[in-house]
């Protein structure tokens, strides 16, 4: 099957998750994606734990795995002149090229956008970096974390009101700035079909971070008060997480029709709840432990599957707390076909997550091959593609160039 | 004479409400699409939600609101039409025969009530593209629950995943699901443009919110099929220490570090003054100090505690520390980096001028600006006229009938 964007030929140079899920969503999506690593220990993704099957190695990082779906990958060292020059051939003949170096690096390498541009006028260079191209804090180093500090997010959005600032699990803003890597990159591409040119274009962690849950800036710039963590911490029946049998909930006042507790007592069989100290928003906060110590044994006579569709059949709203084993063994997922199934010599077939929407009914996630292992392209992609000899690659192999 | 943005041929029609969907249109608009957002006298809820100047809902509140600007109205055009009258589902058909793309965030089933189900609007416009925005999506037993980007968060796995070290699951975010998912919107559609300036055909697009979180969760998604276990660690890594959020002097402030190698580590030290404490050989590799982790966050936190966090994070940086104190809105606000990079965006509002996050990311050639703000039914007229070809006359008469209007009933309650 052929993706939307099997026309379109992506260089990838990122040693950063962003970049690397960027490159990946438009890999899914059918783009012949090359990720280029250093040779040796490759994309510092494939080194980090936990790994199928236990021990370290580097083609079996869950990390890794998740990141590079349908890339072939060869390895180049760009800090040898003779890398350089494979680099740039392979780049005269991209459409996109995305890279997560720390601004200004790759400049310093000769590889810049002008040389790509001399070289490619209609390249389009994505660089995605902590902070951006410019700017006081270009030369910061960065990660996950300190984007999520720095972004605001850390402050204001996840953790308790009463606790330390904390953040989201995995690498949200890292993903999120992938996310609004792909935006700009299919605006770009667009925009290229008009004016025949490519671009630079700049993405910033850090701002991916503050745009995303928007709910910062303006606010405050309305209001005059800074979002702060922990606004729902009390909500016993809008936000809480309370046990199952078989996990947690959370439950909404959603689809009660403005009569929250008369449905709720009703559903749950406790009338108590019609108390009329638990009926209004306000109230229900004030005395959110006597209401938690009434709902929470209710809700833990239920299995999840057997809320969700009596919740539903009666139309009230709510979210199962579902584990990552529970979401991939969903019967709700399956009939779908959110996932897809890659084989990889390493780790066996696994089901991936989809791009999130099906086209005509169509889960478009490509299906061309798992995570490359470490310059596992090399052969195909220096002679078949750029037609080195085997000779050639020989001596940028012994020259560890490769 | 500016370059023409690259959507300024496409025109989306789009019923959206809350923030998912309305989020993800907002970059077509910004790209130049005519989005044309029909709301309805019957449903204000967004045009209630704020925020509003000083936090009070003023005489004209229901242009007011600063979500309208940032994402539920920016650069999009406003119809108030009530297709669920006769009368309004006419005038919304003809406005599908000369749009491109038609997008909504009702959950399955509504659409094909109003008759607007994909099978319909091909009927009347072999090249259209739709696009359905819901929690769980169009097929599968969970189709017809409703949901708020919470109750996803839930589903999707990531608030399980979320937490401090070890304690109980905890809800990532309100709205970091539908900021996701309108991201995601926003790829959907573009791609469906891509292809449709290659093939010439049109497609039915079904995203779910439920599927964008998924996404978003990759590695933990492999672990579970492996019987691996992700614990909850807050601040923490899975094998960095120090790897945490600090106090610092002030009323909740902090400051986040990172270290991720002995360069890092001996630097992090030097800025310490070498305490003695930190030459204790069980903090001389990773995975001691990630062993003592705990010790290790104590010791750390009563160095910082007196400190300013932003002046620290600067003297980290200086000598190669990975840090950045934990910036508030205010922070953020007079941000020297954000201000150097033209990042926020000054914009006249209702009540004066407000300050708004700009798009992560620079295009040469595309400014993403919020460039006006569509005010409840400004754009009848217009829309009517030009898109879907009705006379001034029709127009009035839809108007009186209260089809269209462009202001909130005389019965209905301010916030």
């Amino acid at each position: 099957m052929d993706g939307i964007l099997s026309g379109v030929k992506v260089l990838e140079l990122a040693h950063a998750p962003s970049g690397a899920f960027c490159a990946k969503l438009l890999a899914d999506q059918g783009a012949d994606t090359i990720k280029v690593e250093p040779p040796g220990r490759g994309d510092p993704a494939r080194h980090e734990p936990p790994f199928i099957g236990g021990e370290p190695h580097p083609d079996r990082s869950t990390t890794f795995l998740a990141l590079n779906t349908n890339k072939r990958g060869i390895t180049l060292d760009v800090e040898q002149a003779a890398g350089r020059s494979v680099f740039l051939r392979l780049a005269a003949a991209a459409d996109v090229v995305i890279e997560s170096f720390r601004p200004g690096a790759l400049t310093n390498l000769g590889l810049g956008y002008e040389v790509l541009r001399a070289g490619n006028p209609r390249a389009i260079l994505l660089s995605i970096s902590y902070f951006g191209q410019d700017g006081p804090y270009a030369g910061y180093k960065g990660d996950e974390l300190i984007a999520q500090a720095m972004g605001g997010y850390l402050y204001a959005v996840t953790g308790a009101a009463d606790q330390p600032p904390m953040g989201t699990a995995l690498q949200q803003m890292e993903l999120t700035a992938g996310r609004n890597g792909v935006i700009a990159t299919m605006s770009a591409l667009l925009r290229r079909e008009q004016a025949g040119e490519g671009g630079h274009i700049d993405v910033s962690v850090m701002e991916a971070a503050i745009a995303t849950p928007s709910m910062l800036i303006h606010p405050y710039s309305y209001t005059g008060r800074s979002p702060r963590r922990g606004n729902m911490d009390r909500n016993v029946v809008d936000g809480m997480h309370l046990p199952t049998r078989d996990g947690e909930v959370t439950l909404t006042t959603a689809g009660t029709g403005g009569r929250p507790m008369e449905v709720w007592a009703e559903f749950l069989g406790e009338p108590r709840l019609l108390d009329p100290k638990f009926a209004t928003r306000q109230s229900r906060q004030d005395n959110w432990e006597e209401l938690r110590d009434l709902v929470a044994p209710k809700l833990a006579l239920w299995n999840n599957l057997d809320l969700m569709r009596e919740t539903m059949a009666k139309g009230l709203v709510i979210g199962l707390v579902q584990s990552p084993e529970q979401v991939v063994n969903s019967p709700h997922l399956a009939e779908r076909g959110c996932f897809v199934e890659l084989d990889h010599p390493e780790t066996g077939t696994l089901k991936y997550p989809g791009p999130g929407f099906f086209f005509d009914g169509a889960n478009l996630m490509q299906t061309a091959r798992a995570a490359p292992r470490l310059g596992e392209h090399n052969d195909e992609i220096y002679c078949g593609r750029l037609g080195l000899s085997n000779g050639e690659l020989d001596r940028l192999r012994a020259a560890r160039v490769v | 004479m500016s370059a023409p943005l690259p959507l300024e041929s496409v025109r989306v029609i789009t019923l959206e409400q809350v923030h998912a969907l309305p989020w993800g249109t907002a970059f077509l608009a910004d790209l130049g699409a005519q989005v044309i957002r029909i709301e309805s006298v019957e449903h204000l809820q967004d045009r209630k939600s704020g925020p509003f100047p000083n936090g009070k809902a003023g005489t004209e509140w229901w242009n007011e609101g600063g979500n309208l600007a940032y994402f539920g109205t920016r650069n999009k055009q406003s119809l108030c039409l009530e297709v669920t009258r006769p009368a309004g589902k006419e005038v919304f058909l003809k406005l599908v025969a000369n749009c491109d793309v038609v997008t909504d965030n009702f959950r399955p089933g509504t659409m094909r009530r109003l008759g607007f189900d994909h099978e319909t609007l091909t009927q009347i416009n072999p090249r259209i593209i739709t696009l359905s925005s819901t929690a769980y999506g169009y097929t599968g037993p969970w189709r017809s629950a409703g949901s708020r980007a919470r109750t996803v968060d839930a589903a999707c796995g990531m608030s399980y995943l979320t937490g401090y070290e070890g304690g109980p699951s905890k809800r990532a975010s309100n709205n970091y699901m539908d900021h996701s998912t309108g991201n995601n919107v926003a790829f959907a559609l573009l791609l469906a443009l891509y292809k449709r300036q290659r093939t010439g055909k049109g497609m039915r697009i079904d995203l779910t919110m439920q599927e964008t979180g998924i996404s978003c969760i990759g590695p933990a998604i492999l672990e579970a099929q492996r019987g691996i276990k992700r614990q909850r660690l807050g601040c923490g890594h899975l094998w960095k220490a120090p790897h945490n959020v600090y106090p610092c002097a002030g009323r909740d402030r902090w400051i986040a570090i990172t270290v991720s190698d002995e360069a890092e580590w001996t630097a992090l030290k030097q800025v310490m003054g070498a305490p003695p404490w930190a030459r204790d050989p069980c903090y001389d590799s990773a995975q001691g100090r990630w062993q003592h982790r705990h010790e290790l966050d104590r010791k750390m936190a009563d160095w910082t505690a007196t400190q300013d966090d932003k002046e620290l994070a600067r003297l980290l940086q200086a000598q190669g520390v990975c840090a950045g104190a934990a910036l508030t809105a205010a922070d953020l606000v007079d941000d020297p980096h954000l201000r150097h990079r033209g990042f926020l965006q000054e914009l006249e509002c209702a009540g004066g001028p407000r300050t708004f996050a700009g798009r992560p990311f620079r295009v040469p050639g595309l400014p993403m600006a919020i460039r006006n703000v569509a005010g409840m039914g400004e754009h009848n007229e217009v829309v009517l006229r030009e898109v879907a070809g009705l006379s001034s006359e029709e127009i009035r008469a839809l108007a009186e009938e209260g089809v269209i209007s462009n202001r909130p009933r005389a019965e209905e309650r301010a916030p």
